[in-house]
């Protein structure tokens, strides 16, 4: 007997849609859960009910609302300067064409790093004392001293030097959805405007950029969600530190289960979090993706 | 990098043309790549690079046969005066040496004294070359099984993920009913949730299962990351292929189960390989999960790299020794399998 195309395509879906179900949809109920109850980090030690309780400490908790902002901070910081550098490049190799296609490739080897291996360099580059920029920036007469900014152990400027790894990770990224954009516009239309006498600045505000619209909405909205979950090389590079002062979101929600021991305040947090996560998901799809029908 | 020779030239033109679909967007772009992909490796093998396509026009095709003009014949964005395209080159190479430039550190490094490495002030070059830090890296009580570890998960994951992702894409994409919609949508939205939200959560449920500290358990979690991934690509991959192939087998006999596997699959082949890498990218990469899941006896090898720091005080030298092994394998394959991959990343962006 033949099985109808719905109930054949339900049973095809089903193994992923049942391993997801268990893996992850469960794991966040249980997130979910725990986030009602006071739970002591002793395993088989009593949990006490608390209702709300944890999401008011959440709230009301200065590391929170610190962490929501600087993970604010960062996203913005990371991917506007991913965008700026990746759309520079792109335009670059677009400009060159396709001899410059080798490059192209080479361009792409960060994405292949490991975050944590790309964490660990970077802090190499940055440290004090031996870390390499400083030295350099000194021996090229730019600094006083080869220890005059610490990038790592400055609280006013860490946030941004923990995010150098994460951009330059991901430029590459961003350059090739760029790049791939790029290669749809029409020539013909380029050179019309060439004619008419458009100069650079305008062919790229008023032509280029208008017509990657789509691309580079999908481009920020990817690299974006990536950025507000960045974890490896914030931890590796200063564990959140100075004073808190690189502490995301990721960091403060692992800290406060791992390091501190309390999960259920831990895990209230993280519910906020996705909720927050999941709105912003929730909009892009809505008014960017629309998948299915983009056809 | 003008004088190559004539048949990488005739590789970049068909590569070039593959790029160019006029007054389309960026989807049909690149489902064209991924036809063309999957189409070529039809009969060869899913690795290597891929033939050049004699059959393709190359209009851009300069050098070589026509003779030189001054100025390169530009088309679109491409910038024709040649005082410009110099200047373009050297801000090339000037990005391109910057960009490269922390990685060549790292290797540089991984080749000083281990007492070299953390001189004041530091020098680019070791002053002599050794393989000491190599050998201490290597050398240390469990790094070697924690690259047997890492391999381990990445394939059983990416295993897990293709046989997992495969049907539902192909479920998705030929019978397009509602709960499919639904489906891809719940997959998509899987990929915004952050990991340090279901680690712990999953971690107590892998120990309830008595498979703490396995490789199994960590694999399964770095497939909730592959999963939607690999569902998404599997998809654009799927619907780049025409229905009337699989009707036709259809028709000739074959169950649908059997058109699938017997004349579907060998097509998305390329789109499969495309879907692998990145499977076992992300979880040959992955951190979090490893740290929060593993302990010493699964431990893989991101999670050692970052003990390093911490257990042996700052021993530098094998830090880079150790992340210069771990990562030089993954970039380059990657890079003989650029042209999948550049495909699959812009696919990845694009869908998902």
């Amino acid at each position: 007997m033949r099985i109808s195309d719905r109930r054949f395509a339900l049973y095809l879906m089903a193994p992923a849609a049942l391993f997801l179900a268990v893996f992850v949809a469960y794991p966040l109920f249980r997130l979910v859960a725990d986030s009602l109850f006071k739970i002591s980090p002793i395993a088989g030690a009593p949990r006490d009910f608390v209702g709300l309780d944890n999401y008011v400490r959440a709230f009301a908790s200065e590391a929170f609302m610190g962490a929501g902002w600087r993970t604010l901070a960062y996203t913005f910081v990371v991917v506007a300067l991913e965008f700026a550098l990746g759309l520079g490049m792109a335009l670059l190799f677009t400009a060159l064409g396709r001899k410059s296609e080798v490059w192209r490739t080479v361009f792409l080897y960060p994405l292949m790093i490991a975050p944590i291996v790309a964490g660990l360099l970077w802090k190499f580059l940055m440290i004090d004392n031996f870390g390499l920029i400083g030295t350099l920036l000194h021996q090229a007469g730019i600094l006083q001293n080869p220890n005059q900014i610490g990038w790592l152990s400055d609280p006013g400027i860490v946030l941004f030097s923990v995010a150098v790894p994460d951009i330059w990770l991901t430029t590459s990224f961003m350059c090739l959805v760029l790049f791939a954009g790029l290669q749809n516009i029409p020539g013909d239309l380029i050179e019309a405007a060439r004619l008419d006498g458009a100069k650079a600045p305008t062919l790229l505000f008023s032509i280029i950029l208008p017509l990657l619209r789509p691309v580079i909405a999908v481009a920020l909205v990817v690299r974006g969600i990536d950025a507000a979950r960045a974890f490896d090389t914030i931890l590796i590079q200063t564990n959140g530190g100075p004073q808190s002062a690189s502490e995301t979101m990721s960091l403060l929600i692992y800290r406060t289960m791992i390091r501190f021991g309390d999960p259920g305040l831990a895990s209230a947090m993280g519910t906020i979090y996705l909720l927050a996560m999941l709105g912003v998901a929730f909009f892009a799809v809505a008014t960017i993706w629309r998948p299915g029908k983009d056809n | 990098m003008s004088t190559a020779d004539t048949p990488i030239n005739d590789r970049f033109a068909a590569e070039a043309v593959a790029y160019r679909p006029r007054h389309a967007g960026v989807v049909s772009a690149i489902l064209a790549t991924g036809t063309k992909t999957s189409g070529a490796t039809a009969g060869a093998a899913p690795t290597g690079a891929m033939p050049a396509e004699p059959a393709m026009p190359t209009p851009a095709a300069s050098g070589t046969g026509r003779p030189r003009r001054r100025n390169h014949h530009a088309e679109g964005l491409e910038a024709g005066k040649r005082t410009t395209r110099i200047l373009l080159w050297i801000v090339l190479a000037a990005a391109m040496v910057l960009y490269g430039f922390p990685f060549l550190y790292l290797l540089f490094t991984s080749f000083k004294t281990p007492i070299d490495t953390i001189a004041v002030p530091p020098t680019i070059l070791p002053k002599e070359w050794t393989l000491e830090n190599y050998a201490n890296a290597l050398g240390r009580n469990g790094v070697l099984a924690s690259f047997i570890n890492s391999a381990q998960t990445a394939v059983i994951s990416t295993l897990l993920s293709l046989v997992l992702a495969v049907p539902a894409a192909y479920g998705i994409t030929r019978y397009k009913t509602p709960s499919g919609r639904v489906f891809i949508m719940a997959a998509l939205v899987t990929r915004m949730v952050p990991p340090v939200a279901i680690g712990i959560p999953l971690a107590s449920m892998m120990a309830t299962a008595g498979l703490a500290d396995t490789p199994i358990a960590l694999s399964i979690a770095h497939t909730t990351i592959s999963l939607p991934l690999s569902i998404w690509l599997m998809s654009s991959f799927f619907e780049a292929v025409p229905n009337d192939l699989e009707e036709a087998a259809t028709v000739d006999g074959c169950s649908r189960l059997g058109a699938l596997w017997r004349v579907v699959i060998p097509v998305v082949s390329g789109g499969i390989a495309v879907t692998a890498i990145f499977a076992f990218l992300a979880s040959w990469n992955e951190f979090l999960f490893a740290l929060l899941m593993t302990a010493i006896r699964s431990q893989t090898t991101p999670v050692v790299i970052a003990n390093f720091q911490t257990q042996f005080g700052l021993d530098w030298g094998s830090m880079t020794a150790l992340a210069a092994v771990y990562s030089i394998p993954v970039i380059l394959l990657t890079l003989l399998l650029q042209r999948k991959i550049v495909a699959g990343m812009t696919l990845g962006a694009v869908k998902g």
